[in-house]
């Protein structure tokens, strides 16, 4: 840094933040909220945190690509560098009009987020940010330009500059530092440079043009050809390291026409539309998926009503259970675990808890049936926007390489809320009616925040975002893939009215691949707080409920014994329906199948025929059939014509007098006799206590066997099944055979030679019996040293109950708090926390 | 949104009739989607993928399909549906058939990777030649319908340019002297015509012999008519003596007893069928000429020695008549791949109210079973149970009871078990038509009970096609083949001609109670009732009071 800096100008970043006015530094800590946690004593400490490597990484990462570019920029550009510089590198020799314009935004972007300072003809990135953006051989910059020529010949001999220098056509000078800003200087002048390249043969032109955009080292053999030599002689390009050869930035920046990037990306792509409905179209769509999402809940959760699968040990639905879950939602895989994920995320369901656990409704789901339509939507829309899970994840492994279960653990994805967010404002950009094409939409996140690194297909982000897209769409958030006015609605008061900014209507697009005018500078909507989202949702809830299909109440009844209901059914009905009537086909409308077996299941469930009658008699916009009435009465006939019970014993008489005489004595009452036919009366009593009770009224009855003879008492004797005798157990572990032995005493002579041998030192400790006490840092610098050495240590150690104990270790690594060592007393290697020596000793010699 | 059509997830259609807009939404779905079954309010349609490309084949697109569904649905059509619906309806004409000059039948695709999957399909692989270049494959000429087939089944159906070839020419004119052929029989020759190759679906009684008689006239060529029996084909013979510029010498007839080859040759299946030391001496007909057409009477019954012969005769055209297109096998979807698609159905109640097959009552009498003979049907071997419930003796009450009620008309009793027939003929003094009476007393009989001679008449199911009874008005069905679907309508069939006096006709099924008899009369129901017929049921007590 240069030192004669005028007051006013300052001089560091601390002296930049305390520069800026309150609102300024808001704004930083808002986009940085990492800085305030905690909070910093004084601005020198929030400009240090604001330089900590963790911090500026994590704001490098939420920057959009062309204030990356600008900050690549920077990092490439002389430091400090003037806006000229900076625009030159991102504009190019020919000033891009696009990068002239946007270049202003990009800066107060990364001023505001306190990423570069000081005043337009001294810009400064962060040097943390430097550091991470430019040039290193290892890691090359996203720019591909390699070291300034003054960087990469710093190593090299004054007379090599000196060779360099009058090839490169130069005056000559025995400075080797203006030698090299000759240098720079000729490389940096485009009119000279050309002049220069011109008399490169083809070939070296084309080892150049291989170079150019990165990354900007090749390899020379240890004779280079002549074309090579030629550059090398030049400066054109310089060696490295034996063997390889490195292209100066300037050299590389003079053939990239003065650009840094091969392509700057000053503006956001445009979200592309890919079709565009008329918004009745979209909305009903969409109403009547968001129908059909409630229909699906519910469905689900019926389903699972008598007892639904079980949870697996490490948590979730297994893959079985899914795969039987979306053949009974008639979904694929994918689509079964959005609605298991939503609904749990709703919180309509959850697991027992139980013993055996097992996947049920909540009672929150029986709030939720009783609730109308709308509201039943908007749960689900408020569940899902704010979910922190991520139902697209479900199949796929973790780290771990474990399979990821829907209701799993691991499918928290804490982007996830954003990007949906995000992804629906995108959407609110567009024109009412106009489906957005799923790239465009991803290229534009990717614009927004982009990757450091290669750009990879699969990305977390880019995923959420294809995510976002079906499930809005199954939801019925949108319909035919554009933004409903009740997703719209969605996204608060601020996005609830259709894009106004677009210039001209005339430029609305129509068809798939025009370009939308909107969005040229990106009006980043803040998620919203969890009272104004519920606020927004229940808004949506209300746009929606109009265009919800009003519950029916009738069907129509056919002589096929097929009921079609056209349209969604009021509660009562539709459940009596589904107890009278097999479902055949679901949908818009639902048609259901009468069968001996679904009428009986009516019967069964406490109806009499005459209800069933009654019952479709009343919905029926049309006259019963005939075919129907009939099979309810022919069904009923014989409903219940055999019976079932049980009984634990009988008595039998053919005699039904004896029998009125048993029913009529008062003391069999607690025998709790019922007669099921003149001869037979029955009881849940025991047998055994069936005859001592009518013995003691005086009756001489006899046990009957399970096949109606007469029982003997006493015929048999009671016998257990086969059975073995029982093994002798003799005192004490068997007599050991010869064999056993010797080996026992091998093993026994190996282990004691192995724990004496190591423990001679023990017998040398510093000083008698105490612990030895060091400071931390003493006890931290001498494990060091004994890593090094491989020396063996006498430490004091106090385990986790608190008992202290002398051990002789040999430390093999010292890192994170911890020590790992050979340990001489226990015989293995072990790893100690530092905390918890108390101190350490060497040992004394022998 | 006030459309008579609902969307359902499991892509039906679900058309409700009496809305004032049904007839158009009928005619815009009716391209891509197959009625399944018509009862009174609501209509069912089906979306298949193979409805999706016939209506590809006939010139429709995506676009129409969804423009249909989304105008005349009552609610939103499922985003997801329609995506499904334009997917699969552009993977047709990924592939062609055609005749290449020199490389005879080809294969040609437009997308290289549908080609290359294809071929990788072991099922494929034997059925094609040379890789001509990398978008052209040859295929044998002989294996054009097993490829198409083949490819169907892959979900990559291929569209035939190869054509027709026109065959040996033969003048055949319609006569219409007196009558004319009825405007759905028009529509039907011209959907065929159109479509080259194809099945019709018309309700007994509404006069598939003239679709066909009518496809003749308009191929002009040599023909060859396969039909289920003799007597059917003798009526072949006779209405297109009647209705056609053909005469007696130009129409032979191939059968057990005749082997006739002429200009149109009429040929039954099991003549076709026969199997002589492991081979079928009799396919050869299939060569013998230079046929333009193939009709194939019935086709529903279309014997499988029969389908495999009629997939190399892709080059010829063919039509398919049939009233039933169910088939208890399930191989409806052969019949469409080799012989054709659906090219045209009409609901039986829309033929009825335009008159042209008379109005029937079904009812379903339910008999009861004596006390001894519930106990010996819950006896009798699980093979057994049906012949003993079917051919219980309150069933002979019963038929008499009916018999008499409609005294003076003619009537059918149908059964499927000859000692339960011949003890009906012998209590009702009617004769019994049964497999061992000869044809030439067969047809005495049929031509007795046509004149009115005879009043009565017991038949086994030698009867349940192609018997022409007009006059008949009221049949009693006694016991079938088990739970088939297309031998109850059949039956039904038998008196649906309409009447001179344009009166009712009847068709009793006499069931007994609480036994399979039961299950299978509502599974054998199940076509009718889909079709609109409402069977009424009675309990057997109820009509013996009556009458």
């Amino acid at each position: 840094m240069s030192s004669d800096e005028k007051p006013a100008v300052p001089r560091s970043l601390a002296e930049a933040l305390r520069a800026r006015d309150d609102g300024s530094l808001a704004a930083l800590l808002r986009a940085r909220p990492d800085l305030i946690t905690p909070v910093p004593t004084d601005l020198t400490q929030l400009a240090t945190r604001a330089g900590t490597r963790a911090s500026v990484v994590r704001a490098l990462e939420r920057l959009d690509r062309f204030a990356l570019q600008t900050a690549e920029a920077l990092a490439v550009a002389g430091e400090p560098a003037p806006y000229e510089e900076l625009l030159s590198l991102l504009a190019g020799d020919d000033g891009d009009p696009a990068v002239v314009g946007a270049l202003p935004r990009a800066l107060a972007t990364l001023r505001e987020q306190a990423l570069v300072w000081g005043a337009d003809d001294r810009l400064r990135l962060v040097r943390t940010a430097r550091e991470l953006l430019a040039p290193t051989p290892q890691y090359p910059s996203p720019t591909g330009l390699g070291p300034t020529v003054q960087e990469a010949t710093a190593g090299m001999s004054p007379g090599r500059i000196q060779e360099i220098v009058t090839a490169a056509g130069l005056p000559s000078t025995h400075d080797s530092v203006s030698a090299v800003t000759a240098l720079t200087g000729l490389f940096g002048d485009r009119g000279r440079m050309a002049a220069l390249l011109a008399e490169a043969p083809p070939e070296s032109r084309e080892v150049l043009s291989r170079l150019v955009w990165g990354p900007p080292y090749g390899q020379v053999t240890a004779e280079p050809a002549a074309h090579v030599r030629w550059l090398l002689d030049r400066g054109l390009l310089l060696p490295t390291a034996p063997g390889t050869v490195v292209l100066p930035r300037e050299v590389a920046l003079h053939l990239r026409a003065g650009r840094a990037h091969r392509a700057t990306e000053p503006l956001p792509p445009a979200v592309e539309a890919a079709g565009t409905h008329r918004p009745q179209v979209v909305d009903g769509t969409a109403a009547g998926q968001a129908y059909t999402a409630l229909a699906t809940v519910e469905e689900l959760l019926k389903d699972w009503d008598e007892g639904g699968p079980t949870v697996l040990r490490a948590g979730g639905l297994s893959v079985r259970d899914l795969k039987r879950t979306a053949v009974a939602l008639d979904v694929s895989e994918p689509i079964a675990a959005f609605w298991v994920e939503l609904a749990y995320a709703a919180g309509l369901l959850a697991s027992d808890g139980e013993a055996d656990e097992r996947y049920a409704a909540t009672p929150a789901y029986d709030e939720w049936l009783e609730q109308p339509a709308p509201q039943r939507w908007a749960r689900l829309a408020q569940a899902w926007l704010t979910a922190t899970r991520t139902a697209g994840l479900v199949g796929g492994r973790d780290a771990k390489d474990r399979t990821l279960s829907a209701l799993g653990p691991g499918l928290d994805r804490s982007a996830a809320p954003e990007v949906r967010h995000r992804v629906l404002t995108l959407l609110a950009g567009l024109p009412e009616g106009a489906s957005p094409s799923a790239d465009s939409v991803l290229a534009r996140l990717r614009w927004e925040r982009p990757l450091r690194g290669p750009q990879r297909e699969d990305d977390l982000r880019g995923r959420l975002a294809r995510w976002t897209l079906t499930e809005a769409e199954l939801l019925g958030v949108t319909g035919r893939g554009a933004l409903s006015a009740h997703g719209r609605a969605l996204l608060g008061a601020a996005a609830a009215v259709p894009q106004a900014a677009v210039p001209t209507a005339a430029e609305e697009p129509s068809g798939p691949g025009d370009k939308l005018p909107v969005h040229h500078v990106p009006t980043v909507v803040e998620p919203l707080s969890p009272t104004e989202q519920a606020v927004a949702t229940a808004a949506a809830g209300r746009l929606l409920a109009p265009l919800l299909p009003e519950p029916l109440d009738h069907v129509l009844l056919q002589a096929d014994l097929t009921a079609v209901a056209p349209g969604p059914l009021k509660r009562p009905l539709a459940d009596m329906l589904d107890v009278l009537a097999d479902v055949e086909s679901k949908g818009g409308a639902t048609v259901y199948r009468f069968t001996p077996g679904s009428v009986r299941r009516a019967l069964d469930s406490g109806r009499a025929a005459s209800d069933l009658h009654a019952f479709l008699a009343e919905h029926s916009r049309t006259p019963v059939p005939q075919p129907l009435a009939y099979l309810i009465d022919d069904v009923a006939r014989r409903h219940g014509h055999l019976r079932v019970g049980s009984a634990s014993a009988y008595v039998r008489c053919d005699d039904d007098a004896l029998l009125n005489e048993i029913m009529a004595d008062k003391r069999a009452a607690g025998l709790r006799l019922r007669r099921l036919a003149p001869t037979v009366l029955a009881t849940q009593a025991d047998p055994a206590t069936l005859l001592d009770g009518l013995r003691a009224m005086g009756f001489a009855p006899a046990a009957e066997s399970a096949e109606g003879d007469v029982l003997i008492t006493r015929a048999l004797a009671h016998r257990t099944p086969p059975r073995t005798a029982p093994e002798p157990v003799p005192d004490g572990p068997p007599v050991p055979d010869a064999t056993l032995l010797t080996a026992a005493i091998r093993a026994i002579r190996a282990g004691d030679l192995a724990s004496t041998t190591p423990r001679k030192p023990t017998a040398t400790p510093a000083d008698g019996g105490a612990l030895p006490r060091t400071s931390s840092a003493e006890t931290l610098a001498t494990m060091q040293a004994a890593v090094l050495t491989g020396e063996a240590l006498w430490i004091g150690y106090v385990n986790a109950e608190g008992s202290a104990s002398q051990r002789v270790i040999a430390p093999i690594r010292v890192e994170g708090g911890f020590v790992t060592a050979y340990d001489h007393t226990a015989d293995e290697v072990r790893t100690y926390p530092l905390h918890r020596v108390t101190g350490v000793a060497e040992l004394a010699e022998e | 949104m006030n459309g008579p059509l609902i969307v359902q997830s499991d892509k039906t259609l679900l058309l409700e009739v009496d809305h004032e807009r049904a007839d158009d939404c009928r005619r815009a779905i009716a391209p891509f989607a197959e009625l399944e079954r018509a009862p009174e309010h609501i209509h069912t349609y089906r979306v298949t993928p193979l409805g999706l490309w016939n209506a590809r084949a006939a010139g429709h697109d995506a676009e129409q399909v969804v423009d249909a569904l989304v105008e005349y649905s009552r609610y939103p059509v499922p985003h997801a549906l329609l995506v499904d619906i334009a997917e699969t309806m552009d993977r047709y004409g990924r592939l062609t058939l055609s005749k290449h000059p020199a490389h005879g039948l080809v294969l040609t695709t437009t997308d290289r990777p549908v080609l290359e999957e294809i071929l990788r399909s072991k099922r494929v692989a034997p059925l094609v030649g040379n890789r001509i270049d990398p978008d052209t494959v040859a295929v044998h000429p002989s294996e054009r319908g097993q490829i198409k087939q083949t490819l169907l089944k892959l979900g990559w159906p291929a569209e035939d340019l190869a054509g027709y070839v026109d065959g040996e020419a033969h003048a055949i004119e319609l006569v219409e002297d007196g009558w004319a052929l009825r405007p759905y029989q028009k529509q039907a020759v011209e959907n065929f015509w159109h479509g080259g190759s194809g099945v019709v679906v018309l309700p007994c009684g509404a006069g598939k012999t003239l679709v066909g008689a009518g496809s003749m006239a308009q191929a002009k060529s040599t023909t060859l008519i396969l039909v289920t029996n003799t007597v059917s084909a003798r009526q072949w013979k006779h209405e297109l003596v009647k209705r056609t510029s053909l005469t007696e010498d130009e129409i032979g007839e191939y059968s057990g007893t005749k082997k006739e080859i002429r200009p149109v040759t009429i040929a039954t299946y099991q003549v076709l069928t026969t199997r002589r030391k492991g081979v079928y001496p009799h396919l050869e007909l299939f060569d013998s000429r230079d046929w333009g057409l193939i009709l194939y009477d019935e086709v529903h019954l279309l014997p499988a020695p029969v389908f495999k012969f009629t997939a190399d005769l892709q080059a010829r055209r063919r039509l398919g008549l049939t009233a039933t297109l169910v088939r208890e096998d399930g191989r409806e979807s052969d019949v469409f791949s080799l012989i054709g698609p659906k090219r045209f159905d009409a609901p039986w109640k829309e033929i009825e109210a335009q008159g042209y097959i008379a109005p029937a009552d079904c009812v379903e009498v339910r008999v009861n079973l004596t006390d001894s003979e519930r106990l010996a049907y819950a006896t009798a071997e699980t093979e057994e149970k049906y012949r003993f419930c079917a051919t219980t003796a309150t069933k002979r009450k019963v038929t008499e009871a009916i018999v008499r009620r409609f005294a003076g008309q003619q009537i059918l009793v149908i059964g499927q078990y000859i000692d339960q027939l011949d003890e009906l003929g012998e209590h009702l003094n009617a004769p019994v038509i049964k497999g061992e009476t000869s044809n030439a007393q067969r047809e005495k009989l049929f031509d007795a009970f046509r004149e009115g001679e005879i009043s009565v008449l017991v038949v086994s199911k030698v009867a349940n096609f192609s018997i022409d009874l007009p006059e008949a008005t009221v049949a009693i069905q006694v016991s079938g083949t088990f739970g088939s679907r297309q031998e109850e309508a059949q039956r039904l069939g038998r008196v649906l001609r309409p009447k001179a006096d344009g009166h009712q006709a009847h068709f009793y099924s006499v069931v007994a109670r609480d036994t399979i008899d039961q299950d299978f009369a509502a599974h054998r129901q199940r076509f009718l009732a889909e079709q609109g017929y409402a069977y009424r049921i009675m309990d057997a007590d109820e009509l013996l009071a009556e009458g």
